[in-house]
């Protein structure tokens, strides 16, 4: 296989393909960045199946241990469990080695704060100050820090989860997982040991070389994957995890692939009359269903620039208790009860949940949301045209509702749409959505208006 | 005098760990290291100090990184890991040690794929490979494991030695022996070794790998007070003192008094000469004690310079039976392999104690004397030289060696001046037959060179 060298270093952490543009060094400057930026205290540590992790761990660990902290490592673990675990055990902070929903070649460095949450943006843009600057806290040969290993950290976040799910409720279920070789099996073969749930799991086998298939959580994955054996199996839901847990995708028991973005509205639907949350924060980007689910229960929605960054400020400036959840149009879902960390594995269960409180099927309960149709496409434009875009169609769309946060979204009352810079590729993204029928006049409008600009 | 807190260069890497020694400067040499010896198996363990198990991990980083597979043995001494590196079919080995160096160092020693230490000419492509960073730069599904093995090592190590002594006779004779192994990476072993092994009677302190060094690094006569006591205390037919990593080896005889380390190197030699045949090889700073024995048994005594790697070099090249650097405290013996190893030091001893039914104090009383000094000064540029030709000057009928600074051999002395390997310091030896004369050289080489400064006295 020939990839070309790909390294990306960003308030997201640092994410590349190993030995093709991720190299030792960088995780040990990016480790030792982290260890200066901490406070002193133990940080915890875990990482994805994949094989290079292990050189990944021990530089981590180098690190770390270098610049006076203690390593708790938790071994192959999800992500939540990580994110978990620093909370429960009063941490400084963590680190989570994986790459998610990327090919096995990739590899990557999440940071988590003292809370478990990933960094907000002051935070990591301290973090990318001290990487560059490369003056990093290295302690005398008296204060360097210990390695422990800690095997229970599961167990830990199972109960976390046993304290807000009743997972018993759940074991009537047939539910069918394909775990893409990722770290979900180890947690749900023991959800089953301990609360008796029914999975069946394929590509349950942990493996570091290579996956199964590309671990992406996505409607056409699902059609691939889990389509074929619902009705064989006589399975009630399936759900697809990428390789550290945090997203999931879902199959109804016919077979039919869930859009990611219906994820959302139902966990609010889920969860708005249970807690005292009222507001669900979402992203300009994601589908309008959102608010008419939330208005149904008295909530409100807060809509934010599209990327995690974005969505972690977000949380920030609100108490726990005032929001139901954020999450957006992927799948990717945070719960304030498992205090806003990305968590494939929660919202499954939150589904299942919601199956059981409605004592209907999922295809059910899908097809009982009203339809919205929603159209995206990306085209390529150069930088310094975007201005440009974006007040031209500012000045043709003014009848619309105008938020100018992260490029132009425009709503109406049963349609809107954004046009928005990657922060990832040198693209623009355009995104229309209508509920009934899909907007296809004003989505080729939009689409030509950019080509015109190229 | 520069702090000398970090030094990369022939003899590897080697700093203060913190500011200086970091655990990215450690991987990078990994990495260069696993370049050089190639994606396969690579042997990693270290001392007891501190820093070992952040470096361990960093080095682990870059080795896995160039696409080689870890082998873990933890805590063991530096002759054990070199034995394994040696038996196993691994690329080459790391033991993560400063040696005899304070408690705040630490440093990489390498190992070739045959558990020997680099050789000048290894040490410098390798050096070569670190500074252009031409490292090879594994894919996810070239990036091998780490596996652990603590015990093969050392069983090894002590069946290869147990091989070359009379283990039942030694085990009978149940010799009292104390131990001093100064919390290092010894601990373990040395006490099955001597206890299990060859059936000692033990009374050992510092044998606890989790604990500070209680005791300077270094082996030497005036840091031995404990062990000393012990053996006095206890009537201990002999006591052993380790340095952190193992290869060095301090006596105590019977009546308590530290026997000097080039005498402990000439009974190891005379015990080895009188079983098997061939010659010896030790540095040009070591005593002429060696010569004495070698004439006793009719072999021939090869000098080299100073450093583990040169003795060795040699050794292969003349296929010594026996070999070592005297004032280190280091015997070779290429029977269990060739490197500075204490185990074997202290099997040989046992096994000549059993065999001649002496005390260790007769057995050295019988050693021709020598009186020896020593000294350093710091290095300075254009200080060595002058200085060389100023001697020479002095004693124009000396026959000169200049392998490794200045060895002027005197009829009944020599005076040996060399720059060390590892510090900048430039490092003065005298042995002569008489203290006086040993004195009167000492004093007159310290003045030789008119730009030398006043040197450091330790003797």
């Amino acid at each position: 296989m020939v990839h070309h060298r790909q390294l990306r270093i960003s308030h997201a952490g640092l994410r590349g393909v190993v030995g093709r543009g991720l190299e030792a060094a960088h995780v040990l400057d990016f480790a030792a960045a982290f260890g200066t930026f901490l406070g002193p205290g133990p940080v915890v540590l875990g990482r994805d199946p994949r094989s290079s992790g292990v050189m990944i761990r021990e530089g981590v660990i180098a690190a770390l241990l270098a610049a006076g902290h203690d390593v708790v490592d938790l071994g192959v673990v999800s992500t939540p469990v990580i994110q978990h675990e620093i909370r429960l055990t009063g941490a400084v902070g963590g680190i989570s080695i994986g790459a998610s929903h990327n090919t096995a070649e990739w590899n990557a460095l999440k940071f988590f704060a003292s809370r478990g949450t990933y960094l907000s943006t002051a935070e990591a843009t301290e973090l990318l100050d001290l990487y560059h600057l490369r003056k990093f806290r290295f302690v005398e040969h008296t204060g360097l820090g210990k390695l422990r290993l800690e095997p229970n950290a599961i167990d830990r976040y199972l109960d976390q989860l046993a304290d807000v799910f009743d997972l018993r409720a759940l074991a009537g279920y047939k539910v069918l997982v394909d775990c893409c070789n990722g770290t979900s099996s180890l947690i749900l073969r023991r959800m089953a040991g301990r609360f008796g749930l029914n999975f069946v799991l394929i590509n349950e086998q942990i493996e570091g070389m290579s996956f199964a298939h590309e671990p992406a959580t996505n409607a056409r994955m699902v059609s691939l994957q889990l389509a074929p054996l619902m009705k064989p199996l006589a399975a009630d839901a399936g759900f697809l995890f990428d390789i550290d847990s945090d997203r999931v995708a879902i199959a109804c028991e016919d077979g039919a692939p869930v859009s990611e973005e219906m994820i959302l509205p139902m966990i609010a639907d889920y969860l708005l009359p249970r807690g005292p949350g009222k507001l669900v924060i979402t992203n300009l980007s994601t589908t309008a269903l959102v608010e008419e689910v939330a208005c149904r229960h008295g909530g409100k929605v807060v809509r934010v620039p599209v990327g995690r960054q974005a969505a972690m400020d977000a949380l920030a400036t609100y108490r726990p208790e005032q929001i139901a959840v954020a999450g957006e149009g992927t799948g990717a879902v945070m719960m304030p009860q498992f205090r806003f960390v990305y968590d494939g594995i929660a919202s499954m269960l939150a589904i299942l949940s919601l199956m059981q409180h409605h004592e209907k099927k999922l295809s059910e309960i899908v097809n009982g949301y009203p339809a919205y149709s929603i159209l995206k496409d990306e085209l390529p434009l150069a930088s310094q045209r975007i201005p440009a875009l974006m007040m031209e169609l500012k000045s043709q769309y003014a009848d619309g509702w105008i938020d100018m946060r992260d490029g132009l979204r425009v709503g109406w009352p049963d349609r809107w749409f954004h046009v928005r810079v990657s922060q990832t590729e040198p693209v623009v993204r355009i995104i229309a959505e209508q509920k009934g029928e899909p907007p296809a006049a004003l989505f080729d409008a939009l689409m030509e208006q950019v080509r015109s600009l190229a | 005098m520069r702090e000398h807190r970090l030094k990369i260069g022939v003899s590897g890497i080697r700093g203060v760990v913190g500011d200086f020694l970091t655990p990215s400067l450690a991987c990078s040499f990994a990495q260069a290291f696993g370049a050089f010896v190639g994606a396969g198996r690579v042997v990693l363990g270290r001392d007891t100090r501190s820093s070992g198990e952040m470096l361990q991990h960093a080095i682990a980083c870059g080795l896995l990184a160039s696409g080689c597979e870890v082998v873990d043995v933890g805590i063991q001494p530096t002759p054990t890991i070199q034995v394994y590196v040696g038996a196993s079919r691994a690329r080459g080995g790391i033991s993560v040690t400063a040696s005899h160096n304070p408690p705040e160092y630490n440093a990489l020693k390498l190992f070739n794929h045959e558990g020997l230490f680099f050789n000048h000419y290894e040490r410098r492509e390798l050096l070569d490979i670190y500074y252009e960073s031409e490292f090879r730069h594994a894919a996810n599904h070239e990036i091998r494991g780490i596996a652990r093995d603590t015990e093969t090592p050392m069983r090894l190590h002590t069946e290869r030695i147990l091989r070359q002594v009379d283990v039942a006779r030694i085990k009978a004779r149940r010799f009292r022996v104390a131990l001093d192994a100064v919390n290092g990476a010894g601990s373990v072993l040395s006490c099955r070794f001597l206890e299990r092994a060859l059936g000692c009677d033990l009374r050992a302190i510092s044998v606890d790998p989790t604990r500070p060094f209680p005791r300077e690094a270094e082996p030497r006569p005036d840091t031995l007070g404990e062990l000393q006591e012990l053996v006095r205390r206890n009537r201990a037919d002999a006591g052993f003192a380790q340095d952190p990593d193992g290869d060095r080896l301090a006596v105590v005889d019977e009546q308590g008094n530290v026997l000097d380390n080039d005498d402990v190197l000439a009974l190891v030699v005379d015990t080895v000469f009188s079983s098997m045949p061939g010659d010896v090889a030790v540095n040009l700073t070591t005593s002429s004690v060696i010569e004495d024995i070698a004439q006793l048994h009719g072999r021939r005594v090869y000098r080299t310079a100073v450093g583990e790697a040169n003795v060795v070099d040699m050794m292969r090249a003349v296929d010594a039976v026996i070999g070592g650097e005297g004032a280190n405290g280091g015997v070779i013996f290429p029977a269990v392999q060739y490197c500075r190893d204490s185990y074997t030091a202290m099997a040989l001893l046992l096994d000549l104690m059993e065999r001649t039914g002496e005390p260790v104090s007769a057995l050295a009383g019988r050693l021709p004397r020598y009186y020896r000094r020593q000294g350093k000064v710091a290095f300075e540029h254009g200080l060595l030289g002058p200085l060389i030709q100023a001697l020479e000057e002095k004693f124009p009928d000396a026959a000169a060696d200049h392998t490794d600074g200045l060895k002027l051999l005197l009829k009944d002395a020599w005076i040996h001046v060399r720059a060390s390997n590892t510090e900048p310091l430039v490092r003065f030896s005298i042995e002569a037959r008489s203290a006086e004369r040993a004195d009167a050289l000492y004093a007159l080489a310290t003045k030789t060179g008119d730009r030398l400064p006043v040197p450091h006295f330790s003797s």
